[in-house]
């Protein structure tokens, strides 16, 4: 699988949530959308799940999130989680 | 909009009970800019006619329509308060608030009859006092509170208060009741409109914006968690006290005055610790602001050793530009980002940007045109020609607000009719 990473702990909002739409656009069967965020994103979160994606969401205890969203939303997130 | 607690777009209101709000914002700012043009340096008098019909027309008019609709907006997603029915709640507030608001402006300037004050107080009083009574009934109920949930709570809490004295107010102003306590309750109801209400939910609303838009550190904790409620609590006590000691109004303004210093100097330090120091116009209506915020009150600590016209107008006027100004730079945030992201999570292919919506080309203009109009209006004090520019300028502001907001609203029913859904085949 390959790995799209986003990290945006220092982006200022609301530019995350916009170039994580952008990659969610292109992203497909072989790849997933690894993002690093300060928050939790709760509306690209919806945003992906209402399309069908594969979500997994995890924070860390440095209070960072990471948020991994597949196309295929039989993949096993948990596997790809870089904590 | 903004979630970090756990709710999410779905739970805000439709797009348009927030626009609609900004709408009748802006046309009231074209209207505030309008009565300039009339009354000019008129305002400048703090006891006439002309000088509370330009506050209330900002007051009531402009800032309670923006702050409604970043309120209605907000509450869900950054409080995690969910208002049921949004667009019935948004008609019950705004129209009789919009009819009210022109009656009570037409009570002071043309027709003072008693029925006029009366209905245009029913209106207002009704139309308020629901609004912040929904909003604080469902902010109570909240489990866990946030720096700015309680913020919140403690701003709605001082606008019922401030209304219920402007109803008292009112029937004096009408004949409807003698007016043995008219001075300490104005006194109480500026108190609580302008810090309580204006200035404690501004404060409430930076400490989760100003750390989510520019990446800054967040605000101290013994700032966040207590601010709001001393200075509500310090306006109810010294509010009551004024009833029996007018005489302490002097330390009630010092103690505002150095409360907000401090606020407005963590917001500044804030800014310029921000982890990616590239500033758009929003970052400098933040500053302006917040200046502005320091120099109001220190003339406010100043009036009590010198007490010249010149120094309570100018004390107005950078109050009015702190409130304005955030006002501004929320508005450039929040209205881009709703129209793109509304259609975006419809599924809108083709959904504009955010600079397609409001190109920040089109802020940094604003910024400008803010500034001068405040330089202007300071000026015009000593040089009253001045104020026919000031006022020229407020009506394109607001006027050119209007129009963005109409074009943002284009932008959007256009993408719905004519846009291609995306389907991202997951």
């Amino acid at each position: 699988m390959k790995k799209i990473l986003l990290d945006a702990r220092d982006l200022e909002h609301p530019k995350p949530l916009e170039r994580a739409i952008e990659i969610l656009r292109t992203l497909d069967e072989e790849s997933y959308l690894y993002m690093v965020h300060r928050k939790n994103p709760i509306p690209l979160i919806e945003l992906a799940k209402s399309q069908g994606f594969g979500v997994r969401t995890h924070e860390s205890n440095t209070n960072e999130w990471h948020i991994l969203i597949s196309k295929n939303s039989q993949i096993v997130l948990d596997e790809y989680l870089d904590v | 909009m903004f979630s970090q607690q756990g709710l999410s777009l779905e739970q805000a209101p439709p797009i348009f009970v927030v626009l609609r709000f900004f709408f009748a914002g802006s046309l009231f700012g074209v209207m505030a800019g309008i009565a300039l043009l009339f009354y000019r340096e008129e305002i400048f008098d703090p006891s006439s006619v002309a000088a509370v019909t330009f506050t209330h027309i900002l007051t009531l008019g402009v800032m309670l329509s923006f702050m409604f609709g970043a309120l209605f907006q907000m509450l869900p997603v950054i409080a995690g308060v969910v208002l049921s029915t949004p667009v019935q709640k948004a008609n019950f507030v705004q129209y009789p608030m919009i009819v009210g608001t022109l009656m009570l402006l037409w009570a002071f300037n043309f027709d003072a009859q008693s029925w006029i004050y009366a209905v245009a107080a029913l209106l207002l009083g009704l139309s308020i006092l629901y609004a912040s009574g929904i909003m604080l009934q469902a902010l109570i109920k909240l489990p866990n509170h946030s720096a700015s949930s309680k913020g919140m709570t403690a701003a709605l809490a001082a606008l019922s208060i401030a209304v219920l004295l402007a109803l008292y107010l009112v029937l004096i102003r009408g004949g409807y009741l003698d007016g043995s306590h008219y001075l300490a309750a104005k006194e109480a109801h500026y108190s609580l409109a302008l810090f309580g209400w204006i200035g404690v939910l501004i404060i409430s609303i930076s400490f989760q914006v100003i750390e989510m838009f520019y990446v800054t550190p967040p605000y101290p904790p013994a700032a966040s968690r207590t601010l709001a409620f001393v200075i509500l609590g310090l306006l109810v006590l010294f509010g009551i006290l004024a009833f029996v000691y007018p005489q302490l109004r002097p330390l009630k303004e010092s103690l505002m005055a150095l409360l907000l210093i401090v606020y407005a100097l963590i917001t500044l330090r804030r800014l310029s610790q921000r982890k990616r120091p590239i500033t758009d116009a929003t970052v400098w209506f933040w500053r302006i602001g917040m200046g502005s915020l320091v120099l109001s009150m220190l003339m406010l600590v100043a009036r009590q050793f010198v007490s010249t016209e010149w120094i309570v107008g100018t004390s107005a006027i950078f109050y009015a530009a702190f409130a304005l100004s955030v006002v501004f730079a929320m508005f450039y945030k929040i209205v881009p980002f709703l129209t793109w992201f509304h259609l975006n999570s419809q599924g809108y292919f083709a959904a504009p940007m955010m600079h397609e919506v409001i190109h920040p080309k089109i802020a940094k203009r604003h910024l400008w045109i803010h500034l001068a109009t405040l330089v202007c209006l300071l000026l015009s004090q000593a040089f009253a020609p001045l104020t026919l520019v000031a006022a020229l300028l407020m009506i394109f502001s607001f006027g050119q607000m209007s129009y963005l907001i109409l074009h943002a609203r284009r932008v959007y029913i256009k993408t719905q009719k004519e846009g291609e859904r995306f389907d991202m085949g997951a």
